[in-house]
């Protein structure tokens, strides 16, 4: 079955996977196709009809994106009626397309201008009557109907990958036009991929639209900040090296083969502004040099995290990062069962699998690279994705299979069910069979609401799965049993054919927990200085810091993604104060460039002794991702064994589970200006009335010690007890479990 | 045959141009020449050519009205770059020239436009319609160059005309239920499963069902044939529904269901037929009730077609599909000719889909059910299905009859003989194996090309490869019973003499070879007959020669004003798909009846009616443009020693790597045909 084609393209003898397309194994062999409509990463739009070639011995054109090819087959690429029939096609591209290319943001680079260019398509025979088009301001996206070439690449996007599916093609001849899915207005996460992958000016960011012509725009290729995906981008910048007001004007990404989220797209303008200030300054080396910890965030390059440990050995001081040492105990935990430091699954192995299950997280809020990963997996293996949370995600429904509900905090438990499940066959050892045969299924199945049937129709899904992967969530690391979690999660990794992502919270949380030792966070009444946190002395590139410092996209250095790989950013914008090598410098340990800390990060932890400009950075014309490298597999000691479960506690009364809306993770993307800000308490009819409010309503919540006022916003979609509370515009510890037990009053301020 | 002016259709060229009308050339094709009972048809246009009926036709002006329906009416279209400007470049260029404003070079550039789309269209649609607009070009270069010369409009440019359109495709046309496959196939190939979906219920909402145990008549009309093989339409159709099943939607229903219009109807049975009908119906604004006899809704897909074939809990979803745009359901009510006379007063129209479920006799010596062991295969097939699917006992009295051990039907150790050939036969030698009987024997007259042909492929080596034993050429002479309990059977050998005459050859009986068999069981699935108990006598039902309710098969109304039938009891013992068709043209005749009391057909219906007198497919027709020797993907099946032993469904569908490679061979095969009335 999976025996490879042979034929020739061109007279060139080519070999073709099963499966692969006469266009995909010409690209692999650079040789040239032209296509108007053709995208790598969802299925053919097959709309252009450009990439049309001949085959000996047929007759009429054969359309190559979407034919695979036979054996012995002999394709011709070009001759003089292939290049006429694809003239006429870009000429009719031409008629009627409004001649706006000098004011067009899309001049400059548009593949209608470049293919009009190609096949000189100098003059226009054709005519027809044009209709009016009415463009439309969809909020962050504009559409002009008038520009649109109807290519179909942006509703293939937004449903195969991104998986929104919240545009369509509006059929009707020469009337037909994109409008929003079974809405008269955009409901969507605004993750603007169709902006993306659109070729033409139709589809454009409402705020990018007439600011800037693409040629005046630098390039800075980057990882994206905001979440543990770490998505490549390119800050597109004007006024480098000319003005000091340079800014990011857009965000762009390779959307041949990756993709971004809103957050990523839109929420780019956080960078710090700061003069320097040596008053400050000396106050902060001051602060540190008589510390006695440094709390700091995730929202750190590897390169930073490097230097606090450096100071943390020059002081004795301690680190404290609640977020990054859960993770790092959570992954102790795992290695002790697995006998090696990391995950073996990545975004990857999910865009692969048929079969995923999802667990402990609100994962398309969370990492919306999982999520589109799973998209892809869905549309496009057809996957049986299982989603288990105590909380149904309506972004998530066209993509999940089954949904297994299970009560909040009982986590254990239905780690426990599912191994118990996956393992029933596994060559364990005796005690590790034993654990399992002393499982008491009735009373976690009782305990955590999962029925038994629930569990043997997720593996009867699963029958003809081929690649499968569990995914891990991050309510799973702060909470009280996660370590007998991470081992069970090792025991599927180790002893079935899934394997595991770990999905660390922040955009640095897996390279901060393999950098640093941490210490638990005693909260210290004095002394600390927050990096990016709270503390007594506060250096960071937030607002409100004693010593500001420059932000995500002011630095270069690398941070690790949620697939164990070390990709580098870069500088988008200069910043003008101190960073945190002048401070280490001035602590007197001896550092020249900061990136210098990339190459002498810990090779017991995985990382390779490569120099930061010897990085790679980019995607290749075939879409291999040649940024960074993946860490080493480090062998670690076996010596961990399963805890028997505990209790399953319970959650009554209202709860509130911290979990971002779309397009916010952190304090970062909440200060930029393009992002919606919703900072409402969401919840459901039935959490409404259990907690005595209604929508719309003032409220003040208490969890923990702490006590927050919000507005109360009645969401349709949801159902049960537990209300989303956001995190973005407020610091949650994260050694919290994401789910709360909260007291909620109305707010009366009369 | 059709009397015509002038034609191109299909290749042929009849110009009767200056001849006497006795002497017109007749075209060799069922052209629609009488659109309808008042109407004469002034010219008929579509994919393969154009035929004008009389002189008088203004051809600028039908080539201009066609090139627009691709424009104005196609759905289909706007999906590709040649398809979406090239066609809005050939109305505006034809309605230039025929509003009198047209120069020579829009004549060129017309060739060079349909050439293009000819060539690089995305579906036949694109590629056909400038067919017929370049012959008239071609044959009445004339009349063009008169009105640009002259500067003038064509001769009925600015009169009234009634052009009727029909979009159509081979596959669709052959399909009893006219689904709209290449639309669904689209639906699939684009993984959006519920534009799939929603296109195969337009017409058909029992996707679930006809995604798996249809016999698709459809992939005998694939022009896909043409060139390698069909494509695997049927299995295509289960995609859309599994993925609104899985995703726990609710149903995507095509048509938003219409605000309540006073009107009601009754329907008698909730198969196929029935549950069609009253989707539709529903969906109309009218008010369903729909009377089953049985505890089960779903008719003889739940009863008779059996688990490892059609999973109830799939059938379910079809159902409750049905149920969810509003239907009454009335079960465990057998409807008498009372409840029928009342029907006539109570409602607004009654719709008879009562079925087939009388097993017809094998017409052997000694047959007589009082024998045990003689199991008609609609009550053996009920027992099995009503076990397996709802966990419902076989009553004591048919436990008895038929010496089972148990309150199910237990067939351990028995041998079991069938005598059929169809599917309903199939079920029953599939279902006795799985049943544990010892030895299953499929007795049948004729050879095993027929039984593939009557049945499936994959049905008849599935029942091989299960362990049945078919017997050819055969037939049961005598059932040998003692004491009333069935011992064996003595059957007849046959074989085939060629007709001297080069007729049909005949089965002639081969003296001497009679078999004895011992067998416990003999189940008569040879065909099913309607039990019409329940019609009154006095209405004098008219009845077809093979005892079923006699409609036109056009509007499916019986001899009775108001009262109309679809499915089994108006055809006879035939497929869902066929009871799907009639039963949404029944009842789109019944929406139209209820509120005018005439039985009337919409334009779509008339012209699909007249497309599939012409006939859409034409294996004879050479494929361009697409590259052959793409293998149609075959799904894998459970192995046969597992499934042998239980009801797990044999089919386990399309990998979605499987369903996508097999989508990407559908050609698309839309066309456009338009009349000109």
């Amino acid at each position: 079955m999976s025996k490879t084609i042979n034929f020739t393209i061109d007279g060139v003898s080519v070999e073709g996977a099963r499966g692969e397309t006469i266009l995909q194994v010409a690209r692999k062999n650079d040789i040239y196709i032209p296509t108007m409509c053709y995208i790598s990463k969802t299925t053919p739009c097959a709309s252009c009809r450009m990439c049309v070639v001949e085959a000996q011995g047929l007759d009429g054109f054969v359309l190559s994106c979407n034919t695979p090819p036979t054996e012995g087959l002999e394709i011709t690429t070009n001759s003089t009626e292939l290049e006429r029939e694809r003239t006429n096609i870009m000429k009719l591209y031409d008629v009627n397309h409004p001649l706006e290319c000098g004011v067009c943001d899309k001049s400059g680079e548009c593949d209608l201008q470049n293919k009009t260019l190609e096949f000189n398509v100098g003059q226009q025979n054709f005519a027809a009557k044009d209709i009016p088009r009415k463009i439309e301001n969809w909020g962050l996206i504009n559409y002009d109907p008038a520009l649109c070439i109807l290519c179909e690449k942006c509703v293939h996007v937004c449903n195969e990958v991104i998986g929104d599916d919240a545009i369509d093609v509006k059929f009707g001849g020469y009337s037909s036009t994109i409008i929003p899915k079974n809405n008269d207005k955009l409901d969507c996460t605004y993750c603007g991929e169709c902006i993306a992958v659109c070729p033409v000016g139709a589809l454009i960011s409402s705020d990018f639209q007439y600011t800037a012509n693409a040629w005046e725009l630098s390039r800075v290729p980057a990882t994206c900040a905001h979440c543990s995906a770490g998505c490549s981008l390119e800050y597109e910048v004007k006024g480098v090296g000319i003005s000091r007001d340079a800014s990011i004007y857009r965000v762009k990404n390779n959307f041949e083969y990756t993709n971004l989220c809103g957050a990523g797209r839109f929420g780019f303008d956080f960078d710090n502004k700061a003069e320097k200030n040596p008053a400050d300054f000396h106050k902060a080396v001051e602060a540190i040099s008589s510390a006695k910890a440094i709390r700091f965030s995730s929202m750190i390059t590897n390169e930073e995290a490097y230097m606090l440990g450096e100071l943390k050995s020059k002081f004795g001081l301690k680190l404290f990062n609640e977020d990054a040492r859960l993770y790092a105990e959570f992954m102790k935990a795992y290695s002790s069962v697995s006998g090696k430091k990391h995950h073996s699954g990545s975004q990857d192995a999910i865009r692969q699998a048929d079969a995923v299950i999802v667990i402990g997280g609100r994962i398309a809020t969370d990492n919306p690279g999982v999520r589109y990963a799973l998209t892809t997996a869905s549309r496009h293996n057809g996957a049986k994705i299982v989603y288990a949370h105590p909380i149904e995600d309506a972004l998530m429904k066209n993509t999940i299979t089954q949904f297994l509900k299970y009560e909040a905090a009982s986590e254990e438990g239905v780690m426990a069910l599912l191994a118990n499940a996956i393992l029933k066959d596994a060559d364990l050892s005796d005690e590790e069979r034993a654990f399992f045969n002393d499982l008491d299924l009735g009373y976690l199945c009782a305990e955590s609401n999962i029925g038994e049937e629930e569990i043997a129709l997720m593996m009867q899904s699963f029958t003809r799965a081929k690649n499968r992967v569990l995914v891990v969530g991050s309510d799973m690391m702060a909470h009280s049993r996660a370590k007998n979690i991470a081992k069970l999660c090792a025991m599927i990794e180790k002893y079935s054919e899934f394997s595991l992502v770990v999905v660390p919270s922040q955009v640095n949380t897996l390279g901060v927990s393999l950098i640093n030792e941490l210490d638990i966070d005693e909260e210290l009444a004095d002394n600390v200085v927050g990096y990016n946190a709270s503390g007594n002395f506060v250096i960071s590139s937030l607002e409100f810091a004693n010593l500001a410092i420059p932000s995500l996209n002011q630095q270069e250095g690398t941070f690790v993604n949620i697939d164990n790989k070390v990709l580098p950013t870069n500088v988008a914008l200069a910043f003008d104060g101190y960073t945190l090598l002048d401070i280490v410098q001035a602590c007197g340990v001896k550092r020249e460039n900061t990136i210098d800390c990339t190459k002498v990060l810990d090779t017991k932890a995985g990382f390779k002794a490569v120099a930061f400009d010897d990085l790679e950075n980019f995607l290749s014309a075939h879409g291999d991702d040649n940024r960074g490298y993946i860490l080493d597999e480090v062998a670690c000691e076996m010596n961990g064994t399963l805890d028997s479960i505990d209790d399953l506690a319970e959650f009554n009364g209202p709860v509130i589970y911290h979990s971002n809306p779309v397009l916010q993770f952190n304090a970062y993307t909440n200060t930029t200006s393009q992002l919606e800000r919703d900072t409402s308490l969401r919840g459901s009819a039935q959490f409404a009335s259990i907690a005595k409010i209604s929508d719309g309503e003032k409220i003040e919540i208490s969890f923990g010690s702490r006590t927050i006022v919000r507005e109360f916003k009645l969401d349709e979609e949801l159902k049960g007890t537990i209300a989303l509370n956001p995190t973005f515009d407020i610091a949650v510890d994260s050694s919290r479990y994401r789910f709360e037990k909260s007291k909620i009053m109305r707010v009366t301020n009369e | 045959m059709a009397k015509v002016y002038f034609s191109t259709w299909n290749g042929e060229l009849i110009n009767n141009a200056g001849k006497p009308e006795e002497e017109w050339e007749e075209s060799a094709y069922n052209l629609p020449a009488t659109y309808d009972d008042h109407r004469d048809s002034k010219a008929f246009i579509g994919w393969d050519g154009v035929s004008l009926f009389n002189e008088d036709v203004d051809v600028i002006r039908l080539a201009m009205e066609y090139a627009a329906q691709y424009q104005v009416y196609s759905e289909a279209c706007g999906r590709c770059a040649p398809g979406r400007w090239g066609g809005q470049i050939l109305y505006d260029q034809l309605d230039k020239i025929a509003r009198g404003e047209g120069a020579v070079a829009d004549l060129d550039h017309l060739k060079e436009i349909g050439k293009s789309m000819q060539i690089t269209s995305k579906c036949e649609i694109g590629k056909t319609v400038p067919n017929p607009i370049l012959d008239l070009m071609t044959h009445f270069e004339d009349v063009f160059m008169d009105c640009i010369e002259n500067q003038k409009p064509s001769k009925h440019y600015n009169q009234d005309a009634s052009y009727i359109a029909k979009i159509t495709a081979p596959c669709t046309d052959a399909c009893p239920a006219h689904v709209d496959i290449p639309g669904y196939i689209e639906g699939v190939r684009d993984l959006r499963f519920d534009d799939s979906l929603e296109a195969t219920r337009q017409t058909m909402p029992l996707a679930h069902t006809c995604g798996r145990v249809c016999p698709h008549p459809c992939e005998d009309a694939c022009r896909r044939t043409n060139l390698d093989e069909p494509i695997s339409i049927m299995a295509l159709k289960r995609l859309g529904a599994d993925w609104e099943t899985d995703h726990d939607y609710n149903f995507f229903h095509p048509l938003e269901k219409k605000p309540a219009n006073g009107k009601k109807v009754a329907i008698v049975g909730a198969g196929p037929a029935g549950l069609t009908a009253a989707y539709y119906l529903a969906a109309d604004g009218v008010e369903v009730d729909c009377y089953e006899e049985l505890s089960v809704l779903g008719g003889e897909v739940t009863v008779g077609v059996p688990e490892y074939r059609m999973p109830w809990d799939k059938y379910q979803k079809d159902i409750e599909c049905v149920g969810d745009m509003g239907v009454n359901f009335i079960m465990n009510h057998k409807v008498s000719a009372d409840d029928m006379r009342r029907f006539e007063k109570e409602y607004d129209a009654t719709m008879i889909a009562s079925g087939t479920r009388l097993s017809k006799k094998v017409r052997c010596d000694n047959e007589r059910p009082e024998i045990q062991g003689y199991w008609g295969a609609i009550d053996f097939l009920d027992w099995v299905n009503l076990y397996e699917k709802f966990d419902i006992k076989t009553p004591k009295a048919t436990q008895e009859q038929q010496m089972l051990p148990g309150d199910f039907v237990d067939l351990t150790g028995k041998t079991v003989a069938c005598v059929g050939g169809g599917f309903t036969s199939m079920d029953v030698v599939r279902c006795s194996i799985r049943a544990g009987a010892k030895r299953v024997i499929m007795i049948y007259r004729r050879d095993e090309k027929t039984i593939i042909r009557n049945t499936t492929y994959e049905e008849y080596h599935e029942a091989v490869e299960e362990g049945v034993e078919f017997i050819f050429h055969s037939a049961v002479n005598t059932m040998i019973d003692e004491d009333n309990v069935l011992k064996a059977l003595d059957v007849d050998k046959f074989e085939l003499v060629p007709d001297p005459d080069g007729g049909r050859p005949q089965l002639v009986k081969i003296e001497g070879a009679t078999e004895r068999i011992e067998v416990d069981y003999l189940i008569p699935a040879v065909s099913q007959s309607a039990d019409f108990s329940h019609l009154p006598e006095e209405w004098e039902l008219e009845m077809t020669s093979w005892a079923s309710l006699k409609t036109n098969g056009k509007d499916y109304m019986t001899s009775r004003k108001g009262v109309f039938a679809a499915g089994d009891c108006e055809y006879g013992p035939m497929t869902i798909v066929n009871a799907v068709g009639q039963a949404k043209r029944g009842a789109s005749v019944m929406s139209r009846y209820v509120h005018t009391g005439e039985v009337t057909l919409t334009d779509d219906e008339i012209m699909e009616d007249h497309l599939t007198k012409l006939k859409v497919y034409d294996k004879k027709e050479k494929i361009t443009g697409w590259l052959p020797g793409l293998a149609r993907q075959q799904s894998e099946i459970v192995d046969v020693d597992i499934r042998k032993f239980n009801n797990v469904e044999v089919n386990m569908g399309f990998t979605q790597e499987e369903a996508l490679a097999e989508a990407d061979r559908c050609m698309r095969c839309y066309y456009i045909a338009m009349v000109q009335a």
